[in-house]
């Protein structure tokens, strides 16, 4: 982008004086993010013309059944998102007084619950009310799963399918889910499409684990387009997908084959892959945008994705059993909590709610889905809640994603802090290796390596005086020297590991 | 307080039992917001990309009337329109403009032999003009669909309250809506109804008088009041001099006629609204809406391509004012291509609001309303007749050009004129019009409005 342009833009999207306020409800194409060079591209977003499915009327299109329903929920979805944090949330809590009546007529898990804390569906629901509602841990969840489903799933709301997730733990929980809940986590990932206006036209590549075991390398899986939630209503570019069963350096190695525009991939991946490009001098020349998903992104992988492919990265934050939770602001690299789909609450050790800069656990319950409905259920995952966002939108802000109780640790005197440890600090001057720190007792962490090459003796010295540096004199360290670091169950790598009992 | 019931914070009508929001609406809404999203982006597109797309469009648009359309197949021909090359500017200027005589004198040449049936249903379209020749088009419903989404636009653009009360009063054939119940509807109409839950809507045929217009609308004491130009300042006339109030209205809607200069003033002095006008034309759609937040018109590039072309037949820049030429982009039955509708316009400069719609200033009328000078260059008349009428018992005033050299002022007084009041109103049109033109009053018990039901402030007699 030139100066002019640039400069441009800038005017337009700056808030003056009384068109303040009327910013937060006017949905204009001037406040949209403008990270990307204005080229003007006619495929990208917000350029790209939807599907027609009438000849000879291309612009603008009348697109068929299945795409209109899309477009209409993007059209909403681009309303609320500048309406005041207020008017999101009155319109929630319409939306959860429709599932709370539901999982109170149908649903023998939320029966009791709701009853005593006095839920009445002819009254509208109101904040005090939602606090007396107990929440509902994932250990819960997978205890009750036959009592969560719905006895009476409205027809209107499509097909039903199971839905398993393993976690962390290894202990999967499964829930059902209906054809409408599948629809706004569709709508959600269009959604973000338009928000980080991507280029339809280009090329996605995508590194994820393939349940059905296919993707193999060297070939990978070739699709014609992006996937559904793009596809019912534009024309997207070719998506090869690579099932990462295989090493980073193969994973590599596809990549320069490939030579996307765009990276999906998860966070740690993202990080090993970014590191073995700087090391190699290996480049990815099209490569505009690493998308992460699924883990905690590390503190260095931003810096580490700029210098080795020049791009930035865009995290979302979902769950397979809720759908999406929050996307990365256009502007900013903090989340906003995706309100359409699941009303999302922050809450401190004593179940009040945190303020601006409080770490909570992360309590989530979903507007859409009537087969298995999760109401104030507890993810396990915490978050740190943000101010209200300068880009306009009224969307609830969270600053960071920390992960879940067992990557917290837990001090000798008791209490329990997020690591923040820079673990590639101990990188610059010892060979590259996967790490992991393990909290074994109150009393003692554990650095388990697997470097790339046997260290010698004095790197390994110095890995032991990093970690002491870091813990401090309350804590009795030791390095141990592994082949591999396994990811969680959930297929997640995690930075640090609690093995003390209450810890989960 | 937000209210929640007012665009952008209205939530569509959903499909699904339990799904109140985001609402997952059934296929005719969903249809009607998709283009909705589309519209809301394309609005601030710059205007390169807006034009393109138009461009692409009507390379469509040009293909199906070469084959199927007996008018414009030598006509396209001849310009060098080829379906398997890109259309541009230089190609597209080429094409003859036609007219409304043509349109008037071609209707089944201009007819398509085949039209694609998925763009639903075909209806005939018969607008009288304001010369009183008809002239009839076909049209799909695919024109209709976007005639409605632009409607919803404009109800989007200037953040209506859904829930609230619109009156309409319009001229309606048949004998419905009379006074003095006239007819209430349960809400706006198809385009907002469609998708949304929407107010009641009162609606008045124009065939009472105004004294009557106006104790209907204090009877039903509108939010909205949607009515022509010229019917509005009659009823801001009286309203004001009857002191009766209307203790709801938030805004005037008027389409239809071009604004007379004091309208929006009175509007204001009258009931503190704004006025809100739209530029349409039954055989082509929207062609202008009035920007959110100025006075002047963004046209409507999603509908139309329109061009404002001077005597050379070059485009105008802005501050000029041209025939407004159109060329409409989705009706397949009658397509329409270079259409010189008979009016004049106003190009404008870009507007600060950021829209990268083009502007148009002000929308002048047609060729008849232009004032012929002795010396055979044309103007825009721009007097001030609402400045004359304000201190004078006058209910209406038109001035006529009845040759090159003679203006005959048309009056419809209140009260019989002293000879002091008809000095002091020839004065007026004499020193507007200056020495060149012989001017004469004549008092009249009415004033025919054209035969669209428009009234006119000038009219020249002179053959065009």
């Amino acid at each position: 982008m030139d100066n002019t342009t640039a400069a441009r833009w800038q005017v337009r999207g700056r808030p003056r004086g009384k068109q303040r306020q009327a910013l937060h409800s006017l949905p204009r194409f001037e406040r949209w993010p403008l990270c990307v060079s204005d080229t003007l591209d006619p495929n990208a977003l917000p350029y790209a013309v939807p599907k027609s499915a009438l000849p000879g009327v291309r612009w603008p299109a009348v697109p068929d059944a299945a795409a209109s329903r899309m477009l209409a929920l993007q059209f909403q979805l681009q309303q609320s998102q500048w309406w005041p944090p207020e008017v999101i949330e009155k319109r929630q809590f319409e939306q959860l007084r429709h599932v709370l009546a539901h999982a109170l007529r149908t649903v023998p898990f939320y029966r009791e619950r709701l009853a005593q804390a006095g839920f009445d569906s002819r009254v509208p629901l109101q904040r005090e009310l939602w606090a007396r509602i107990p929440l509902a841990t994932r250990k819960q969840l997978q205890l009750h799963r036959q009592e969560l489903r719905s006895s009476a799933i409205p027809p209107e709301h499509g097909n039903v399918t199971e839905i398993s997730t393993s976690g962390s733990t290894g202990t999967p929980l499964t829930i059902w889910a209906t054809a409408t809940y599948a629809l706004i986590w569709q709508a959600i990932t269009l959604r973000e499409h338009f928000w980080h206006r991507r280029d339809f036209d280009a090329k996605l590549a995508v590194i994820r684990t393939q349940p059905s075991g296919g993707a193999q390398y060297p070939q990978g899986v070739l699709a014609p387009g992006w996937g559904p939630s793009t596809d019912v209503a534009y024309a997207t570019g070719p998506t090869p997908t690579l099932n990462p069963t295989c090493g980073t350096l193969e994973q590599a190695e596809w990549l320069v084959r490939q030579n996307p525009d765009y990276l999906l991939i998860g966070a740690t991946r993202a990080l090993e892959l970014a590191r073995h490009f700087c090391r190699t001098g290996l480049k990815l020349a099209r490569l505009r945008e690493v998308r992460t998903l699924g883990e905690v992104i590390a503190d260095d992988l931003r810096e580490q994705c700029r210098e080795a492919w020049g791009t930035r990265v865009v995290d979302m934050y979902s769950a397979r059993e809720i759908g999406y939770l929050a996307l990365q602001c256009p502007r900013h690299e903090h989340y906003h909590v995706q309100s359409e789909n699941a009303l999302m609450e922050i809450l401190d050790e004593q179940g009040r709610p945190c303020r601006e800069g409080e770490i909570g656990r992360v309590v989530v319950s979903t507007l859409h889905n009537f087969a298995t409905p999760l109401i104030r259920y507890e993810i396990g995952d915490y978050a740190e809640v943000g101010e209200a966002c300068p880009c306009g939108r009224g969307l609830p802000v969270i600053t960071r994603i920390l992960g879940r109780v067992r990557n917290m640790m837990t001090m000798p005197d008791g209490t329990r802090r997020w690591p923040n440890f820079m673990l590639d600090k101990a990188h610059s001057d010892l060979p590259p290796a996967q790490m992991q720190i393990v909290q074994t007792a109150l009393d003692t962490l554990e650095l388990r390596a697997a470097p790339a090459r046997p260290l010698v003796a004095h790197e390994h010295t110095r890995m032991l005086e990093y970690l002491r540096d870091w813990a401090g004199p309350q804590f009795k360290v030791g390095v141990r020297i592994v082949d591999a670091i396994p990811r969680n169950a959930g297929g997640k790598f995690e930075e640090f590991m609690s093995l003390i009992k209450d810890g989960e | 307080m937000t209210n929640l019931s007012s665009l952008p914070f209205a939530v569509p009508n959903s499909g699904l039992p339990g799904v109140a929001w985001p609402a997952v609406p059934d296929d005719a809404a969903s249809r009607m917001l998709a283009l909705q999203l589309q519209l809301d982006q394309s609005q601030w597109w710059p205007a390169a990309m807006i034009e393109k797309r138009q461009f692409e469009q009507l390379h469509g648009v040009l293909a199906h009337a070469q084959r199927n359309v007996p008018f414009h197949g030598p006509r396209l021909a001849a310009a060098g329109f080829d379906p398997r090359v890109p259309l541009d500017r230089d190609l597209w200027s080429r094409i003859p403009v036609m007219t409304r005589r043509e349109v008037q004198l071609n209707r089944d040449a201009l007819a398509s032999r085949s039209i694609p049936p998925e763009h639903g249903a075909v209806r005939e379209i018969t607008t009288s003009g304001s010369t009183g020749r008809a002239i009839t088009v076909l049209a799909t419903e695919v024109h209709a669909i976007i005639w409605q989404a632009i409607t919803l636009r404009e109800h989007l653009w200037h953040r209506r309250d859904l829930a609230a009360k619109l009156a309409v009063i319009r001229s309606r054939s048949g004998g419905t809506a009379e006074y003095p119940a006239g007819r209430i509807e349960p809400g706006w109409g198809p385009s907002t109804d469609v998708a949304y839950r929407t107010g009641e809507c009162a609606i008045l045929n124009t065939s009472c008088t105004t004294a009557e217009q106006a104790e209907w609308l204090a009877r039903q004491d509108p939010d909205y009041l949607l009515t022509t130009a010229t019917r509005a300042r009659e009823l801001a006339r009286l309203f004001r001099r009857s002191g009766q109030v209307l203790r709801r209205l938030r805004e005037v809607r008027t389409y239809g006629e071009a604004l007379a200069d004091d309208l929006r003033e009175q509007c204001r002095d009258t009931w503190g609204v704004p006025v809100v006008d739209m530029y349409s034309a039954e055989e082509i759609g929207y062609i202008a809406l009035q920007c959110p937040e100025r006075e002047h018109y963004h046209v409507q590039s999603e509908n139309v391509l329109v061009e404002f072309l001077d005597d050379l037949g070059r485009p105008c820049r802005a501050g000029e004012i041209g025939r407004v030429v159109i060329s409409s982009l989705h009706n397949f039955a009658t397509p329409l291509i270079r259409y010189e509708i008979g009016d004049y316009a106003e190009v404008g400069a870009v507007c600060p609001c950021g829209r990268g719609l083009p502007v148009l200033k002000r929308i002048m009328g047609r060729v008849r309303n232009m004032l012929r000078m002795p010396d055979g260059n044309t103007r825009w008349p721009n007097f001030m007749l609402a400045k004359t009428r304000s201190d004078l018992p006058v209910a209406q005033i038109q001035i006529v050009q009845t040759a090159l050299d003679t203006l005959e002022l048309r009056v419809l007084p209140e009260q019989p004129l002293s000879s002091q009041e008809r000095g002091r109103l020839l004065d007026y049109v004499r020193d507007w019009a200056g020495p060149q033109f012989k001017v004469q009053l004549r008092i009249v018990d009415a004033i025919p409005r054209g035969a669209g039901g428009k009234f006119e402030e000038f009219l020249s007699e002179l053959p065009q």
